[in-house]
């Protein structure tokens, strides 16, 4: 949970000198109208009126809530109260897109175990409580001052607020953060509504993963534009409220850079444009970012320097939190530089100072000042729709700006001094004397003294006195430092002297008329006598210099990495052709195992696989395989790797709807560990917590790619189902004992009961058309009765194995794989018969009952029968030596080693109807290559490379010095960071904040126990 | 195949049991244990021992004196491999609670016994035993101390047959100086362990006690916890402290030597590797973390564990592959592959078989009999079709344990036989 400034502790430090009240309350007034000033005008300020344009010794004069004019040589009204401005600056009001500002935090209303299974909301509202798009932020709105001054603090004058929490979070409502006491702030412009993908306080089982916050969103949009189309008896607020929102901004909220394009993915398919809220990593994914076209909410809450004076504990710090650390600061300004429109939001921080100073840094890292101004005021004023109104300083636009005692953007010594809202004043602090600076000769009971008075950042002053050791002699006196206080006019002088005359301090008290820019009063002197004084301007001295204003350096800036963590590469490969020599190729052919055989690969797929010598073109890489061997790529059958926030969707027995390749990730690193161990592609599938999972994802190990390049284009459908002890709960603890089902009897009548509704959905459809309402999860089982779609069932014991066959064909489909199947030795022949395949653990049993009787001769006693059978891992170690699974059948039965490497290769490419691009080494197909040290299956077999799609994405001589490199990058940052830390900066290396576990959460925050084989 | 039911015949006639027999090999390929090879071995077993190690082809045979001979020409031996830190025998099912007895209730638990509560009778030891795993130590896991721990042998009719050594150590699991990190498909980020120092205190608080209660030989009232620590003071018993963690192992080595310790051992070691000079010279021999294990952190080698059991020798430092971890119990049939894999990365083909036999009987004490095929040595060995670190040719085809036969099949290769002769009926 991100902070916010509605989570401030701090005392409120803000003086409030005057406020004029004016608006149009529409309260009663208790007695005779508030008496207010014809007119405003600020005179003689450095006015920036737009990011681009900046108006010196300009006025502004302002009636009731607007601003009548702007400019220079602007005549002013008699009636009006003037403001002198001058070597001030003023910029138009920032405007907070993510706010929570005057809303309750949402609760928890149930408490106790579990989930539960329907929405406790009575009324006509959405069936799931994460969708709550009718929650109107202007209904709760009350105004609160301590938020609201802090934001003024903070050069904030709107606010747009909205409760956050939620996957359809509600309307938000825009509110000026003006302090008055009779003005409702709630405005009435300004319209948007807010999304994402956390479910919030929900108490509903589901959704417990983001594939299912995906899902859940989607249906909701489709059943919105089915209420809209369709003439329903039932009444929807939340469905209304979702298509009064269609067409306004809709935000969403993001918690890395994969979440907007998973939210985008949305976005087109609805074809609606959302204002992401960004995690402040938008950097890493410029190009699809440049695609979108929307504009990113950016926040600037950089991450702190870690604690790294310990080296123990540095060490664990992984690369990809120091680089982005790194790199935090650069990320408005590399969107900004790549055209990319953003906006600010100041979320995340607990004082003004600390925005302020993060705003400056974005800004020495980059960022135009101009654009950082553009992102607070007329960018969010534009997403909002109210540029006309705001986020400029326009005659006729809304009077809502704030003063600085020089710009903020550049100075940091700057000085808040007034906050306009919406016509109202607000002062922070004055500054009476603006130019006191200069040299005067300052005359004490006759004696004459120089004194030089200067000016300091900040509106503050210091001064120096000069005095002789001998008052008889003409000569230059010392300098003598002097006490100084300035009181708007009332100034107080204090300075020692020792010399023939005067042995002591001189105390002085005066008045300043700056009119005739003089000092004068009376003090007292060393001998106690009290004498008149006074000091007359000489010479006018320099205005403070505006410190920090040397253009800022960055040193190089900081590379990200694809993907920006260890093992990532510097820039992502190119193909180039490679050809293979004198190497002993495992084919998967007909040719079987040729030896000194030679493979050329170009653009992506294998061109040549022989034994001559092809010709190869120019730039060709070549590598020599002598005494080595090369096969195409291991595929794993059955993986959960690069999966983002849930492997299970375990709210409901039936989860058709959600996908895992909505939420594939490409920075785990474990796709960089499968690669070394010769892995090129897998299937992503669902976890195994219900009878009906999701739908898989069909991958190449891309590492260093995006989610999308990733996926295997026209990739067959597939879905993933369970059987057995863990969509019964069984091993889930006692309280697990409530949803269906809980017994092998009910998950029969699991399957009967969907596809009855799938059929039935069909005719419906069939019958209605375009008026039907579309049902993501019966779209996908109707798929499945379709032959659209293929399973690959999770599945141990025989009885189950036998159950579903009967369950497919009564329902005239196919169970396409059985996957685990430890138990298939025993029903082998009916799964030939069937038409099934297998995809089994070379060895695993004993971990639950029904794993009792599985035994490792399992895979060749199915291969006997005429099933096709994979080795797949499941796991992200042994996923690492899947060559090492598929020879221990060499052992176990007896297989061929032909045969046994097929099981990792081309059988499983059989089994996901992907052998026409994979699975052997023949020309034509995917350039999806290993080369191993020794023979695959041996022992001692290590890759050297794997190659997928013609790119060499796993090279073991380049391993080793990209650790090296790892470590060199760290050892930078960390020095960097250290310097950080001596500056006082530094924050414990904490573990990220995380729900709570919870032995029944599933799926996003689940344990490793949920998410059994 | 043929091969195995050829031997199968050959010693049918004799029964699997605990029976010491005057057996004799001859002519394999021996792998003694030590570092050497024996080509074309014969070698006598007589009450349950090595009686002697010849060449076969200057060996005459006098059928007399043997009640079996058995010829393994082109076969490889190998002493019996040794799973030591392993819940094997404690456990059945990993999520049937019933099954499950390798964790007491309790924190300082020095006085609770693996020796007694191991299932001689296990499937999954029957399965374990059939890839050369000939000895484990039994081990307890959970609290502070979990208990202590007993080597015994596969092949037994009950844990009184089957202890090689009883109560051999203690294991001490040391505070993890880090937290959180996950897991694989869900990775956190790790931070210190913030309450690290109280919880090392702590621990030295209980030695102190301990060191201090066992002064006095006879105490009027005996304290069992207390009692149960005497032997890592005299040197009868071993403290095995489990600790992974640079911060852990610094923190290890300073308190064995404060401590007194007659015998100290890490168990784990993830990060020994970078500081083998200090474990070199405080003697501090390590199991080394499961080679197939996945790097504790994102940025480390990726084959980080492969390679560890090559960085300790390099190092010098006294070391062992064992296997805690995911279903470790059925996964110590495993073992001699994870050996094979850290020969695959950097160990020589007779180191890979020290590592899992000689070496890890010295670190358990009971190298004086067991570890490697030596004359005057426990008769524990078996003979492989081929390479027992490879899992294509691991194939056990003979078996002894302490001089008597032992079984190579076990229940899974019957369920294998009843179903293939299902479908050869069909």
């Amino acid at each position: 949970m991100k902070r916010h400034f509605n989570s401030f502790k701090a005392v409120l430090f803000l003086f409030i000198f005057s406020i004029s009240l004016v608006g149009s309350a529409q309260t009663p007034q208790n007695g005779v109208a508030q008496s207010q000033a014809p007119y405003y005008a600020l005179t003689n300020a450095r006015i920036v009126v737009s990011p681009t344009e900046t108006i010196e010794n300009a006025t502004i004069l302002i009636k009731g809530t607007t601003i009548e004019k702007i400019g220079k040589r602007i005549s002013i009204p008699k009636n009006a109260v003037e403001i002198k401005c001058e070597g001030y600056t003023i910029l138009p009001s920032f405007i907070e897109l993510s706010s929570e500002i005057g809303l309750k935090k949402a609760v928890t209303e149930k408490k106790g175990n579990g989930g539960a299974e329907e929405s406790s909301k009575g009324g006509s509202y959405y069936w799931n409580e994460a969708i709550h798009p009718e929650i109107d932020a202007s209904h709760t709105y009350e105004a609160d001052e301590k938020i609201s001054a802090l934001y003024m603090e903070a050069g904030f004058g709107f606010a747009f607020t909205h409760e956050k929490d939620g996957v359809a979070q509600g309307q938000g409502a825009l509110v000026s953060l003006a302090l008055s006491t009779l003005y409702k702030p709630t405005m009435n412009w300004g319209s948007g509504s807010f999304y994402s993908f956390s479910k919030g306080v929900s108490k509903q089982s589901y959704p417990s993963s983001q594939m299912g916050s995906i899902a859940l969103l989607r249906q909701a949009f489709y059943d919105a534009k089915w209420y809209k189309a369709t003439d329903q008896t039932e009444r929807n607020l939340s469905l209304e409220a979702l298509n009064a929102q269609w067409h306004h901004t809709s935000f969403f909220y993001t918690n890395d850079r994969w979440e907007i394009l998973r939210a985008a993915k949305i976005a087109t398919e609805f074809n609606r444009t959302f204002t992401y809220i960004g995690a402040g990593d938008e950097y890493g994914i410029l190009d699809q970012l440049k695609g979108l076209k929307s504009t990113i909410v950016v926040p600037i809450n950089f991450p702190k320097a870690y604690d790294v004076t310990d080296p123990y504990v540095a060490r664990q710090i992984p690369l990809s939190d120091l680089k982005q650390w790194e790199m935090a600061p650069y990320n408005a300004s590399i969107l900004v530089q790549n055209g990319i429109p953003i906006c600010i939001t100041s979320s995340g921080h607990e004082s003004s100072k600390e925005f302020w100073e993060h705003l400056r840094l974005a800004i020495k890292h980059g960022l135009p000042s101009s654009e950082a101004l553009k992102a607070l005021t007329l960018n969010p004023a534009k997403i909002l729709g109210i540029d006309s109104k705001v986020g400029s300083l326009e005659s006729g636009k809304i009077a809502s700006f704030t003063v600085y005692s020089s710009n903020p953007l550049e100075d940091a010594q700057t000085e808040l001094l007034e906050s306009w809202s919406l016509g109202e004043r607000t002062v922070h602090k004055k500054l009476e004397n603006p130019d006191l600076a200069g040299t005067y000769s300052m005359l004490i009971g006759g004696r004459r003294f120089p004194l030089k008075i200067e000016a300091q950042p900040g509106g503050k002053y210091t001064a120096m006195v000069t005095v002789k050791p001998n008052a008889t002699v003409k000569i230059d006196g010392d300098e003598v430092k002097v006490t100084l206080e300035i009181n708007q006019t009332d100034i107080t002088i204090q300075f020692a002297i020792n010399d023939s005359l005067w042995s002591g301090s001189v105390n002085l008290r005066g008045k300043i008329n700056h009119k005739l820019k003089i000092i004068e009063g009376d003090g007292m002197i060393p001998t106690g006598k009290w004498v008149p004084w006074h000091a007359v301007l000489k010479e006018k001295g320099k205005a403070a210099n505006t410190a920090d204003t040397k253009p800022f350096l960055p040193d190089t800036l900081p590379v990200a990495w694809f993907p920006n963590m260890a093992y990532g590469f510097d820039s992502l490969p190119k193909a180039q052709p490679i050809l293979f020599s004198n190497v002993t190729i495992w084919t998967n052919g007909i040719e079987g195992i040729v030896k000194d055989g030679f493979v050329l690969v170009q653009n992506g797929k294998i061109h040549y696989a022989g034994t001559r010598l092809p010709s190869s073109p120019k730039g060709t890489i070549e590598i020599d395989g002598k005494g080595k061997h090369l096969t195409s790529g291991i595929i794993d059958e059955h993986s959960h790797i690069a999966i983002s926030k849930g492997v299970n969707e375990g709210g409901q027995a039936i989860t058709a709807e959600v996908s895992i390749g909505d939420v594939v990730t490409p920075d785990d690193i474990n796709i960089y560990r499968q690669l070394s161990g010769g892995v090129t592609a897998a299937q992503l599938l669902h976890g195994s917590a219900n009878p009906i999972g999701g739908q898989s994802a069909l991958i190449k190990l891309k590492w260093g790619f995006t989610p999308e390049q990733m996926l295997i284009p026209n990739a067959p459908k597939f879905i993933k189902f369970a059987l057995g002890e863990n969509v019964k709960q069984s091993n889930w603890g006692e309280h697990s004992s409530i949803r269906f089902p809980q017994t092998r009897m009910g998950v029969e009548q699991i399957y009967y009961d969907a596809f009855e509704r799938a059929r039935v959905y069909q005719l419906e459809k069939a019958k209605l058309g375009e008026k039907h309402r579309i049902d993501l999860e019966l779209e996908v089982l109707s798929e499945i009765l379709k032959k659209q779609r293929f399973i690959s069932c999770h599945s141990y014991v025989q009885s189950e194995i036998n159950m579903l066959m009967h369950v497919a064909d009564s329902l005239g489909f196919k169970i396409n794989t059985f996957t685990h199947i430890l138990e298939g030795y025993k029903v082998a022949d009916k799964m030939a018969a069937h038409g099934a395949g297998g995809s089994t653990f070379s060895d695993w049993w004993a971990y639950k009952y029904e794993v009792n009787e599985a035994i490792p001769y399992n895979a060749k006693m199915m291969h006997d029968q005429g099933v096709v059978v994979a080795i797949n891992s499941d796991d992200a170690e042994m996923g690492r030596r899947l060559n090492q699974e598929a020879a221990k059948s060499v052992k176990y039965g007896g297989m061929s080693e032909e045969d046994a490497w097929k099981m990792v290769s081309l059988n499983p490419a059989k089994l996901l109807h992907l052998d026409k691009q994979m699975g052997s080494v023949e020309a034509g197909k995917d350039a999806d290559l290993v080369l191993w040290t020794d023979n695959p299956l041996s022992i001692m077999a290590r890759v050297d490379y794997t190659v997928v799609d013609g790119l060499i994405l796993y090279d073991a001589k380049k391993d080793v010095t990209l650790y090296d490199r790892n470590q060199s990058e760290k050892a930078r940052i960390i020095s960097k960071m250290l310097k950080a830390n001596e500056a006082g900066n530094k924050e414990s290396f904490e573990k990220k904040k995380k729900g709570h576990y919870h032995c029944n959460t599933l799926g996003e925050e689940g344990t490793i126990e949920e998410n059994q084989h | 195949m043929k091969q195995f039911l050829l031997i199968l015949t050959l010693i049918s006639c004799t029964v699997y049991g605990q029976e010491k027999q005057r057996i004799l090999l001859t002519g394999g390929n021996l792998h003694v244990g030590n570092g050497t090879v024996f080509e074309s071995a014969a070698i006598g077993i007589k009450d349950g021992e090595i009686a002697f190690i010849k060449n076969s082809l200057a060996y005459t045979v006098d059928k007399a004196d043997w009640d079996t001979i058995i010829d393994v020409s082109g076969k490889e031996v190998y002493p019996g491999f040794v799973a030591p830190n392993s819940t094997l025998g404690l456990t059945e099912i990993d999520a049937v609670r019933a099954t499950r007895d390798y964790d007491e209730v309790g924190t300082y638990n020095p006085h609770v016994r693996a020796q007694i509560a191991y299932n001689a009778e296990s499937k999954v030891i029957s399965t374990v035993r059939s890839n050369g795993v000939l000895l484990t130590q039994t081990t307890p896991r959970g609290g502070i101390i979990s208990g202590s721990s007993a080597v015994m042998t596969t092949s037994a009719w009950n844990w009184e047959d089957a202890t090689v050594l009883k109560d051999d150590g203690i294991h001490l699991n040391w505070p993890s100086s880090m937290e959180g990190g996950g897991w694989w498909a869900e990775p956190s980020v790790k931070s210190k362990n913030k309450k690290y120092d109280e919880n090392k205190s702590s621990i030295v608080e209980f030695f102190d006690i301990a060191k201090a209660y066992t002064q006095v030989n006879q105490p009027e009232t005996k304290d069992l916890r207390l009692e149960a620590m005497r032997g890592c003071f005299e040197g009868t018993k071993r403290v095995y402290i489990h600790a992974n963690e640079l911060q852990e192992l610094v923190d290890v080595i300073e308190f064995a030597k404060t401590q007194g310790l007659a015998f100290p051992v890490i168990v784990g070691g993830y990060d020994s590797h970078l500081l083998t000079h200090q474990l070199k010279d405080a003697k501090i021999p390590v199991m080394v973390v499961r080679p197939h294990s996945l790097p504790e952190n994102e940025d480390d080698a990726v084959n980080h564990s492969y390679r560890l059991p090559d960085l300790l020798r390099q190092g010098d430092v006294k070391f062992c592959i064992q296997n805690e971890g995911d279903m470790e119990a059925m996964n110590t049939r495993n073992l001699p592959f994870l050996a094979g894999t850290a020969m695959a990365y950097g160990l020589s083909a007779e180191d890979a078989v020290s590592s899992i036999s000689l070496w890890s009987c010295e670190i358990l004490g009971i190298d004086e009999n067991y570890g490697s095929v030596e004359k005057g040595k426990s008769a524990t060995l078996f003979v492989s079709e081929g390479n027992a670190l490879d899992m294509r040719t691991n194939k056990m085809v003979l078996g002894v344990v302490n001089g008597a036969l032992i079984d190579p099949a076990n229940f899974q290769f019957d369920l294998k036989e009843k179903y293939t002769e299902k479908y050869s009926g069909n």
